[in-house]
């Protein structure tokens, strides 16, 4: 058969490439190059060559191909700068120059640099492998592979430039793919509107990073960051605070921070991969990775700092208290990803960069797991997304329950899972520090995530089988063999990520300071106290959703209401800015631009034309009378030359 | 190599007086001839310039009134260079998707003439010829909307013509002005602009000229509130008058300022910096809100264009060498991106005869290659990096945040409202289910119709990417023109503003 040959010859080909990598091994300024540019081939080959010719297997192979060849290139990096050596940089042609302005296209592979690829190239590589399956029946299944590469490509821009506008290439790069890929079913109206608000909301907060570009610019002469972090001494206090606001406001837009947040639950409309990687795994850490990989400037204006831990800690608890009741399975993560990123907020706020990076690649492999398996929740529910309408699914889909589970766990923050040692890090700095509020507030969130992921885990696979009552004709099955391999691997490292502790810290050391708080005794009374209460909540929720769960008549109360429609925040932004904006907009363009601006224009023309129309009397033909007006004209010249002739003298 | 802006000018004048004699079956062919040779030389015109000279190269001067110092005077620096090449090049373009078929002799005719006045404007150095070109591209221009356009196209083509006419009288009235006092000042009479820029006037002679000619440019790029004869114009124009109105003749307003505003009055530039900054905010953010609010799709692009244009405006009044070439930048990729974007539109209307937003929906379905690339202008549009959109909106906002951040602020909006109509645009029409029968059998873009968008698309991404053959000589000017500022500045604080404006802050430090 065609589609097992084009298989062969892609793996042949993989083989070769991997073959060629090692030869090249020693060469990292090849290999940086190989793991920015293998997905740009890779979207590049199924976009201008598939994307509007009919579903073609060869359009999935090759871009997954080269995530993997990037994959490969990725982590040899990682043992090349793991070894102590100095980072690897390259630029590669001159971008813009004018007046003191001289930029060039400039990466680097840096301890920092190189997690976040790892991570990503990881992530993507599996997505891509999932999406083969899970994308199969779909017509734009070219199409698909096309952004989702493109996708990756964006992020590496993003991740491994050396400088604040390359970052910035990369940080737009990810927002149009994540337009695209929102409003990938764009028939649906609300995913194609999903899609605008994500764009939108993003590039309210890419301006005030473009401003704080600006501000860089102007202080420093340089966008690179070698420059940039050299010079903080220099720089006066002021703009450092600017600096340090503008560019977490960018952050704020990719990390769907409050009050910009409100995006990330309507990007669930994009196909279910899209959520696992750009929504959860990747893109949504970029807002972290950017305060990190600032975190010379953020160190030096503390106040800012303290605002970041602040706001993340409140999003924390602010996006798990809506994952509480929501009943849509995606959105459900989507609130937990949201959360998530808080604690990581807090981590970088309080000056514990190393832990925030730490979290966000644990993170990013139980996340994506989480939603992978979700995804094959919906294809054997046939899309639906209620939780409330499933149940029982433990006995047709076993392995995926089982790596949601792990998932699960590992988010709740059980030892020995990955979540325990990244997670609880932070609950231990925020304490070890005495931010008793924030600490606290952690430790609640930390109760409430326990609690909805294993709602979520209950409604769906536990208890009655809800779905015969909904839909009668439905035999759900668990997901094709191919797809949860694809998935087996973000399960192990869920489960084996948090030991990586040791070996990541070092790495990390020379970038950023890799410190703890020394709490003494009080170390394990803390883990054993977060450990007790996490439990505590597990235990609850299974408990109480083995048993039917709540009373239907709770869905009444204010504050369930509250929760379910997302604290009114987005019934707000319709009343609030869109309906305001539509109608302003209106305004100005039929009252403002047609009956005044225009309006003046015309009068001023029918005036001119009315005054011609009148002044034909005074051409009656008689000599006499026309004479009187000559001299009546030739009197006002004068007037008028004598004027301007003393006007001129003036000047 | 001598008389080669003096082709460039009279060849397609000469060609269009000939092409009346050419059967109607060949006139495309012929037309598209012309239009190439006519590109391929203003080629050669790069080839042979040097980028690194700032001066005005390929000079020509042949006297024409000595006693009164009026000269035929021809030259291009950086900046023009590429507006004359810009010029050819979607002459060219505007030929090749050309979907016209009544009167088409007329027509071709018409835009070659166009194509001559419009190089003209670019090129001239002597400030009567400057005038003439200017002036006379009306013509052609109202022609065109007159006898090719629908609607209201007689209403709309005089408007165009009467208003943007009135501007220029002012702009004459400046010329004539600055003459006089030049020949006040040396004794001579002289109607160069290269003389022109070498003296100095008396700070309250320039604010005078200053807002004279300023009108007169200002009618034309249009700026607000000058600019309703633009959605008119647009709107009944048909598509090559919309394509050359939005790529090329409103640059002429930009450019007059560059050529003539910035290096004649510097104080008074200084002088106005801020309130023409405070006039490009308002035009950027009323101007994009008047766009989300339109109906038809050819008046979103004909208001964002004036959105856009506000954002050129306060990148020439940074006065600062960033914000001038960032500028000068931004009026090529508008001039390309703007063009497309009729272009295309104007393919849609062929298929279906409407512009109307709500006459689509789900189009992306039937037109998958037509939807790949208006999103790709779309997003080009919208300044997206690594189009060539990006460079010129950033520079131009980079640039005048020297001058005032809250502005540079202010005008950044475009950002964010040019996402919010385009994208509005774009959903509208492309996405969603398929609502109006005929939308199920449209044609996608015919070959022709590629080839015509091909050179665009590969236009937008080489300098989106690359931009530093073109960014460089424009930049060599701009440093060319702050210095020039800087030198004949009259007052001191202008001067100590211009030095601001062009360093930044750690430079003594580090």
């Amino acid at each position: 058969m065609e589609k097992h040959t084009q298989i062969i010859l892609a793996g042949a080909g993989f083989v070769a490439l991997f073959v060629a990598l090692l030869f090249w091994g020693p060469n990292p300024e090849l290999l940086l190059l190989v793991a920015l540019f293998a997905p740009l081939v890779g979207s590049l080959f199924s976009g201008l060559l598939y994307g509007a010719r009919p579903k073609a297997m060869i359009a999935a192979i090759v871009p997954t191909v080269l995530l993997f060849v990037s994959l490969i290139a990725s982590l040899l990096l990682l043992f090349y700068i793991m070894g102590g050596r100095d980072p690897v940089q390259v630029t590669l042609f001159d971008w813009i120059n004018a007046g003191n302005f001289n930029l060039a296209f400039g990466f680097v592979v840096d301890p920092i640099s190189v997690v976040m690829m790892s991570v990503v190239t990881v992530v993507s590589a599996l997505v891509h492998w999932y999406s083969i399956g899970y994308m199969a029946e779909d017509e734009g299944f070219n199409r698909f592979f096309a952004y989702l590469s493109a996708f990756v490509f964006s992020m590496m821009v993003l991740v491994m430039s050396d400088n604040f506008l390359g970052l910035f290439i990369g940080w737009e790069g990810v927002g149009l793919c994540s337009y695209l890929l929102i409003g990938f079913w764009y028939q649906k109206r609300f995913a194609s509107w999903a899609a605008n608000e994500a764009f939108i909301m993003n590039r309210v907060a890419d301006l005030a990073m473009l401003i704080g570009i600006f501000l860089i610019f102007w202080q420093v002469g340089s966008l690179r960051y070698e420059d940039v972090f050299a010079s903080i001494g220099a720089v006066n206090q002021d703009a450092l605070f600017w600096a340090a606001v503008l560019l977490f406001i960018g952050a704020m837009g990719k990390s769907a921070q409050f009050p910009l947040h409100t995006w990330l639950a309507n990007a669930m409309e994009g196909p279910t991969p899209v959520s696992a990687l750009i929504h959860a795994a990747t893109m949504v850490t970029a807002g972290v990775y950017l305060v990190v990989r600032a975190n010379e400037l953020y160190a030096a204006v503390w106040e800012v700092s303290y605002f970041i831990a602040c706001l993340g800690a409140f999003v924390a608890f602010f996006a798990a208290s809506m994952a509480l009741v929501n009943r849509d399975m995606k959105r459900i993560i989507a609130y937990s990803t949201l959360s998530q990123l808080g604690y990581m907020f807090v981590a970088a706020g309080l000056g514990y960069y190393w832990v925030a990076l730490f979290h966000l690649m644990t993170h990013a492999f139980f996340k994506a797991l989480l939603f992978l398996g979700a995804g094959n929740v919906m294809h054997a529910m046939h899309d639906e997304l209620d939780i409330k309408k499933m149940g029982g699914l433990y006995k047709v889909m076993k392995p995926t329950a089982i790596m949601m589970m792990i998932a699960s766990v590992a988010l709740a923050g059980i030892y020995p899972l990955a979540g325990f040692f990244s997670k609880d890090k932070i609950l231990e700095v925020a304490f070890g520090d005495g931010f008793m509020i924030i600490w606290a507030v952690l430790l609640v969130t930390a109760m409430m995530t326990a609690f909805y992921s294993f709602r979520l885990v209950m409604l769906v696979f536990f208890g009655e089988k809800q779905y015969p009552k909904h839909f009668p004709n439905l035999h759900p099955h668990e997901a094709p063999t191919f797809m949860l391999f694809a998935m087996a691997p973000l399960a192990v490292l869920a489960v084996i990520a948090g030991f990586f502790e040791g070996a990541y810290r070092n790495l990390v050391s020379a970038m950023m300071p890799v410190g703890l708080p020394d709490l003494g005794s009080m170390h394990y009374a803390l883990i054993a106290l977060t450990l007790g209460l996490v439990i505590a909540s597990i235990a609850f929720a299974v408990f109480k959703y083995s048993r039917g769960g709540f009373d239907p008549k709770h869905e009444q109360s204010f504050i369930y209401r509250f929760l379910a429609n997302e604290w009114y925040i987005p019934a707000l932004y319709k009343k609030a800015i869109i309906e305001p904006y539509t109608k302003l907009s209106a305004f100005a363009w039929q009252k403002l631009d047609l009956r005044v601006v225009d309006f003046t224009v015309d009068l001023i023309a029918r005036s001119i034309y009315g005054a011609g129309e009148k002044s034909r009397v005074m051409h009656t033909g008689s000599l006499s009378y026309m004479l009187r007006w000559i001299v009546a004209g030739l009197l006002i010249l004068l007037i008028l030359a004598v004027i301007g002739l003393f006007v001129v003298k003036g000047a | 190599m001598d008389y080669i802006l003096s082709f460039l000018i009279f060849f397609p004048l000469v060609a269009a007086l000939l092409g009346l004699l050419v059967t109607r079956e060949s006139i495309r062919t012929y037309a598209l001839t012309v239009t190439g040779v006519q590109f391929l030389v203003s080629l050669l015109l790069w080839l042979n310039f040097d980028a690194a000279n700032p001066g005005m190269q390929f000079v020509q001067q042949i006297p024409v009134v000595e006693s009164l110092g009026i000269s035929y005077f021809v030259g291009v620096d950086g900046f023009s260079l590429w507006l004359v090449i810009l010029s050819t090049f979607m002459t060219l373009i505007a030929v090749m998707g050309l979907s016209e078929t009544r009167n088409l002799k007329n027509l071709i005719a018409a835009i070659l003439v166009l194509e001559t006045t419009m190089v003209g404007v670019f090129v001239a150095l002597d400030a009567i010829l400057f005038y003439l070109f200017w002036e006379f591209s009306l013509v052609p221009m109202l022609y065109i909307i007159g006898a090719w356009g629908s609607g209201r196209r007689i209403y709309a083509a005089v408007k165009f013509f009467i208003y943007t006419f009135a501007g220029s009288l002012l702009l004459l009235l400046g010329m004539l002005f600055m003459a006089w006092f030049y020949y006040q000042s040396t004794g001579m009479w002289s109607f160069s602009i290269l003389d022109w820029h070498l003296l100095q006037l008396p700070f309250n002679l320039q604010l005078w000229l200053f807002v004279a000619m300023g009108i007169g440019f200002a009618v034309k790029v249009p700026m607000f509130p000058f600019h309703t004869w633009l959605p008119y114009a647009h709107g009944m124009a048909p598509t090559v008058g919309s394509v050359l109105l939005a790529a090329v003749l409103l640059k002429m307003g930009t450019y007059g300022f560059v050529r003539f505003s910035l290096p004649m009055f510097p104080d008074a530039s200084v002088y106005f910096m801020i309130p023409i900054g405070i006039i490009a905010v308002i035009m950027v953010i009323y101007t994009a809100m008047v766009a989300f609010a339109q109906k038809d799709i050819k008046q979103v692009i004909a208001y964002s264009s004036i959105s856009h244009m506000g954002v050129i405006v306060l990148g020439t009044f940074a006065l600062n060498a960033e914000g001038i070439a960032g500028s000068v930048f931004f009026m090529l990729s508008h001039g390309i991106i703007s063009g497309a974007l009729f272009m295309l539109v104007g393919m849609l209307y062929d298929r279906r005869h409407t512009k109307l937003m709500s006459e689509f929906g789900g189009v992306a379905k039937t037109m998958p290659i037509y939807a790949g690339i208006f999103l790709f202008m779309v997003m080009a549009s919208a300044g997206l990096p690594l189009t060539m959109g990006f460079i010129g909106e950033f520079l131009s906002l980079l640039g005048y945040y020297k001058v005032s951040p809250i502005m540079a602020l202010l005008a950044g909006t475009s950002i964010v409202l040019g996402a919010i109509y385009l994208l509005h645009l774009f959903r509208q029409t492309f996405y969603g289910p398929i609502t109006v029968e005929a939308n199920k059998s449209l044609r996608d873009l015919m070959p022709k119709e590629i080839v015509a968008l091909v050179p665009l698309i590969a236009v937008v991404v080489w300098l989106g990417v690359y931009p530093k053959p073109v960014l460089g000589s424009i930049d060599t000017s701009a440093k060319n023109l702050v210095n020039l500022m800087y030198t004949k500045a009259v007052l001191p604080e202008s001067r100590e503003k211009l030095y601001d404006l062009n360093t930044y802050e750690l430079q003594g430090v580090r």
